[in-house]
């Protein structure tokens, strides 16, 4: 997680606006979802991938290994999309029967899961793109400027901003802990870590008043205020992603792709 | 006859814990000046920057800010709050958001500027504390010295008239320490008056216009820089130490080696320009006869 913070403000597209790539990356999801065609989402996970490694320049292996991490989570989801139970059997193009169940696979349900294996990977192929390529500062600046609520931002930006304090918080407290034999056996570690766990919300309150009295000593008045830094719009980012959206459009439909098609037909 | 920015009349406060930390305080800081206050932790030294900023009030006593009482309504707050800015110690205590200009932003923003007036604000504070090349740094990425510069831009860019420090020195190593120093001395160059608390008596010896010397919440003694370190009975009463330039001179002294009229030296240079002259003198008069 902290690895990829790093990569969304040491990027190769880290000059480019966020919005165009807050926008590429949503619209590309939405196509991805709406066409329920193999191809189409096939073709997302390349593109993705493809501008992610080569023109941000995040490693290869590191965009692999984070690919993986959703991969057990989806194989399982769409083994169960897959096999169906049933006393009755059903055209199965795979199957077996255990007592009086049957079980298989038609090959309408794998069609359906191989689809949505492929939809779901491009679709996290997408916020991956976002998310190793923008800042969260740069994120919430495009959430303000179509209109999120004030507040929610707000949190955000806080949260955000002391996830890092408290988890370093946490690292000295855990080495403070470790040096005085406080992991060293089960019944210790069981013991070190409630403590650790209950310093850090003690500690967590304590540094939101310190926060709110430093801002009151900065006028603060209800609303955190910032400034936004101005990005350089490009006419050729935008046309290209215009492009790029309809051409996969296109493709989707060509290719019998049909709106929200492959599952309920 | 001096103008006194900011005034403390017999201030007294309490904590809602009970714990008395502020037993009737006076204070009297000369406008324009750098001001060091020193004293143990939990001498009050905090509290008392806390009510120079409107962040708390006295329970008995006045606070002063250019000759008129402090008043407490919103709009008197805010503007005591503009001109008064305070720097608190820990730095992940006053950044609250992850990106440096933004951070910057917030007090200028507060204050109704326009969006250019702002930028060119925070631009030039960035470039005051050095820290330009950190704009599109993150905050949680940056060094424990870089955080304290930006925390010290934070302020600047709101253009107070007095620049309060809480241990600005503390947990920096010498040479950030003595960088962070020469900071102070140019914004006091602006004409702004600055005001901080420190454990470093060397320091504020050779930094500070005026000195307060703080004990158990109250002042204990205050005075310029050259006399209050020879009074040996207020150093012996508040356990402070005394600074090794001053220790040098009363040693060189008594050893015969300064001619009375050498004024206390503030800083090495002047020691060791008076070693040359004077002491040099002395030892060639003694080599002679």
């Amino acid at each position: 997680m902290f690895k990829i913070d790093q990569y969304a403000y040491a990027n190769r597209l880290g000059a480019v606006h966020p919005a165009e790539k807050f926008a590429f990356a949503v619209v590309t999801m939405i196509v991805c979802i709406v066409f329920s065609s193999m191809l189409t989402s096939l073709a997302v996970i390349l593109l993705m991938s493809f501008i992610t490694v080569r023109r941000a320049g995040i490693p290869g292996r590191f965009y692999l290994k984070l690919l993986s991490i959703p991969l057990s989570f989806l194989v399982v989801s769409v083994v169960t999309i897959a096999f169906t139970v049933s006393r009755e059997t059903y055209q199965f193009i795979y199957g077996f029967t255990v007592w009086n169940l049957h079980l298989g696979i038609t090959a309408r349900d794998l069609d359906v899961a191989v689809n949505l294996f492929f939809k779901s990977l491009g679709a996290v192929s997408c916020l991956y793109f976002l998310s190793l390529t923008t800042s969260m500062v740069e994120i919430m600046s495009v959430l303000k400027r179509i209109r999120v609520p004030l507040l929610f931002i707000e949190l955000m930006g806080l949260v955000y901003r002391f996830v890092f304090v408290l988890m370093e918080t946490a690292g000295q407290i855990h080495t403070a802990q470790s040096a005085r034999w406080g992991y060293a056996s089960f019944r210790n570690s069981y013991r070190s870590l409630g403590q650790l766990i209950s310093n850090l919300f003690i500690k967590s309150y304590h540094r939101s008043q310190m926060l709110f009295t430093a801002l009151l000593a900065r006028c603060y008045t209800d609303e955190l205020n910032v400034i936004e830094p101005g990005y350089p719009v490009s006419a050729k980012n935008v046309l290209m992603i215009v492009l790029v959206e309809l051409a996969l459009v296109a493709m989707s439909l060509f290719t019998g792709g049909g709106l929200f098609g492959g599952i309920y037909s | 006859m001096a103008e006194y920015i900011l005034e403390a009349g017999d201030v007294e406060f309490s904590y809602p814990d009970g714990t008395k930390a502020l037993k009737g305080v006076n204070i009297l800081i000369e406008k324009g000046k750098k001001v060091a206050f020193l004293g143990a932790n939990g001498a009050g030294k905090t509290t008392l920057f806390l009510h120079f900023n409107g962040i708390l009030r006295p329970n008995r006593g006045k606070i002063r800010f250019q000759g008129r009482d402090v008043g407490y309504g919103h709009a008197a707050l805010l503007e005591l709050r503009k001109n008064v800015g305070i720097v608190f110690q820990d730095p992940d205590n006053q950044l609250f958001s992850a990106s440096v200009l933004q951070e910057i932003s917030f007090g200028p923003l507060n204050l109704g500027l326009s969006r250019e007036d702002v930028l060119q604000r925070v631009r030039a504070a960035m470039a005051a504390t050095e820290i330009t090349e950190l704009e599109r740094r993150p905050t949680h990425l940056l060094s424990y010295g870089q955080k304290k510069r930006v925390c010290i831009a934070d302020v600047l860019a709101m253009h107070p008239m007095v620049m309060i420090c809480d241990e600005p020195t503390a947990c920096l190593d010498p040479k950030l320490a003595r960088h962070m120093m020469e900071l102070f001395d140019q914004i006091s160059r602006e004409g702004k008056t600055v005001i901080l608390s420190t454990h470093d008596v060397d320091l504020a010896y050779s930094w500070a216009d005026y000195i307060y010397l703080m004990k158990d919440g109250a002042v204990a003694g205050e005075g310029k820089p050259e006399s209050i370190f020879r009074n040996e009975t207020l150093l012996e009463r508040t356990g402070m130490e005394r600074p090794w330039l001053v220790d040098m001179y009363l040693e060189l002294s008594k050893k015969g080696w300064l001619s009375n009229s050498v004024p206390l030296p503030r800083t090495k240079e002047e020691l060791f320009g008076i070693i040359e002259t004077d002491a040099g003198m002395s030892h060639v008069k003694c080599c002679v006869l």
